[in-house]
């Protein structure tokens, strides 16, 4: 039999482009950054400061520019201050625990008065127990939420992808540390203990993007087949986990295996947001 | 009492009275500013359900090798149905919402309230059947099932304006027993008819659809899920992979700082 096609009657795409992606990459960056350096005050040593500090110096800045990417996307900017506060009822809150882009919006708001604290005043909070998991919290929440978000759509391949919130969060960690790995002297001590740290993460990150994959069957094709698998197996998978756990076998510089996980992490976003949404949006939409 | 649409697509004759009684109605403007391009598909160039498209009349040509027909709705055949945002009781674009501009009404059919939508876009990938979308004016439209005229007792446009009464608007368990009632009788012509849109789909659909063929075949999903399915796992696995980054990480640093002592020693 011969049949028409009758239209699209999946969910749509909701648009997201660079803004998106750029703000998925910087907020794992941002969460993977506050984790290592509560990690660090826990367990490390004096001479570990030096990348505390760097982390704290960068947490703040960055979810600013995590903040501002978000307002930039939306279609109405002006109305941001509707994701926290009930717009015809202020100052009553907007509170949906179930709902991962409003939870999100409470995880960014933490998160952005923990990094304020550490930046301004690191001295009053360093070492306190409680501080520390309020930095774990904030930071692996903003890490890993962004993922569930994704995973909380109505989309066929987002929807199945019930590891994309860990994807994200360990993938956040391993760029973390090469960002840390490329801003601390070769010399710093914590080289070594970030080199460590981010092997094992990225260890974690291939064995979570694997096991996702195989759950997904012929759905993830969309992320690893035409054009985006171009991408997917040379950016994500050769560039982002391969040359970076070949660092340990191999003489690659630590610094340039920083720099290829750095390069993987925003490639996986790019795949994993663009992929299921092309061509309906184009690969170059904001 | 809620309130809603059965749409019995096997009198839909497909003249879209309903998409432009919409369109007048709510002052939908021409999607790209009139210059849409033909489809290819059919008499359907509207293609889906989007910011200026509340309704869309979706053509389906089932046509067999011999081309023939034989009796109603069997052998070659034409399926039109008349897509809408269908009022879900458990409404995966309410659900997401962050800013709450998405609520339901007293006549518990679901609204956009364009003065709250800052056109975040989570109700767009939310939405199982592609109803909501992003206007040109940044914030999020679909049917409002016409609430500006439910307030005034009237009924929908595109009901009013239905002239073979496919699109039939009033209490959704008045308009339940009407499709049951409709079932009964195209099974008795050898019609494999059902209703789309019962409780097991959502909670149940307050605008629903007589069928006859499988969902798919009219681009409905067969076994919708609210966004929200998978969510809890989502974060459940993101806690594990947490722990696991955490204790891989501890021990990197502990190990880093025992081999530094050790070192130290040595050169002691």
């Amino acid at each position: 039999m011969w049949t028409t096609n009758p239209g699209s009657g999946v969910a749509l795409p909701p648009h997201w482009g660079w803004y998106v992606i750029l703000y998925f990459f910087l907020g794992g960056l941002a969460g993977g950054l506050m984790v290592i350096a509560g990690g660090l005050e826990l367990v490390g040593d004096e001479r570990d400061t030096d990348a505390i500090r760097i982390a704290h110096r960068l947490t703040f800045p960055l979810i600013i520019a995590c903040a501002f990417l978000l307002i930039i996307d939306l279609g109405t900017p002006i109305r941001f201050w509707h994701m926290v506060f009930k717009s015809e009822r202020f100052p009553e809150l907007v509170i949906k625990p179930w709902s991962p882009i409003s939870l999100g919006s409470w995880i960014l708001t933490l998160y952005g008065g923990v990094a304020f604290v550490n930046y301004f005043f690191a001295d009053r909070v360093r070492g306190r127990r409680a501080w520390m998991i309020l930095e774990g919290l904030a930071g692996f929440g903003l890490a890993g939420y962004t993922g569930v978000l994704v995973a909380g759509t109505s989309n066929a391949v987002w929807h199945n992808a019930r590891l994309m919130g860990a994807l994200f969060l360990l993938s956040g960690v391993s760029t973390a540390y090469a960002l840390l790995m490329l801003l601390l002297p070769a010399t710093s001590s914590t080289q070594r203990k970030l080199n460590d740290g981010d092997f094992w993460a990225v260890v974690l990150e291939a064995l979570v993007l694997l096991i996702m994959l195989i759950g997904l069957g012929s759905l993830g094709r969309v992320f690893w087949s035409g054009w985006f698998g171009v991408v997917f197996w040379l950016g994500v998978v050769g560039l982002g986990l391969l040359a970076p756990l070949a660092r340990h076998f191999t003489a690659l510089n630590p610094r340039r295996a920083a720099m290829c996980v750095l390069a993987g992490g925003l490639l996986l976003r790019f795949v994993i947001v663009m992929s299921p949404q092309f061509p309906r949006v184009a690969l170059w939409h904001l | 009492m809620a309130k809603g649409f059965y749409t019995d697509t096997t009198v839909c004759i497909g003249c879209k009275a309903c998409q432009v009684a919409c369109h007048q109605w709510n002052e939908l403007p021409a999607a790209d500013g009139g210059r849409t391009e033909l489809s290819g598909d059919s008499y359907d160039n509207t293609q889906t359900l989007s910011a200026v498209n509340w309704r869309h009349v979706k053509f389906i040509e089932q046509i067999t090798e011999d081309r023939a027909s034989d009796g109603f709705l069997q052998g070659s055949r034409w399926l039109m149905m008349s897509d809408v945002c269908k009022h879900c009781v458990r409404a995966g674009c309410l659900e997401v919402c962050p800013t709450g501009a998405i609520i339901r009404t007293e006549f518990d059919t679901v609204f956009i309230q364009q003065d709250v939508c800052n056109g975040c876009r989570a109700c767009i990938s939310a939405c199982p059947f592609g109803v909501v979308d992003i206007g040109h004016d940044g914030k999020a439209h679909k049917c409002t099932l016409c609430y500006d005229r439910l307030q005034q007792g009237r009924e929908p446009a595109c009901a009013q304006a239905c002239p073979t009464e496919s699109i039939r608007f009033g209490e959704v368990t008045d308009l339940m027993q009407l499709a049951e009632q409709r079932v009964a009788q195209l099974k008795a012509e050898n019609v494999d008819a059902y209703v789309y849109g019962k409780e097991e789909i959502l909670g149940g659909l307050n605008s629903f659809y007589l069928l006859v063929d499988k969902p798919e075949v009219y681009g409905l999903p067969s076994k919708p899920e609210l966004p929200s399915h998978n969510v809890d796992t989502a974060f459940e696995l993101s806690g594990v992979a947490a722990a696991a980054v955490a204790v891989t990480g501890l021990v990197a640093f502990r190990k880093g700082r025992m081999d530094e002592m050790a070192r130290a020693e040595g050169n002691d």
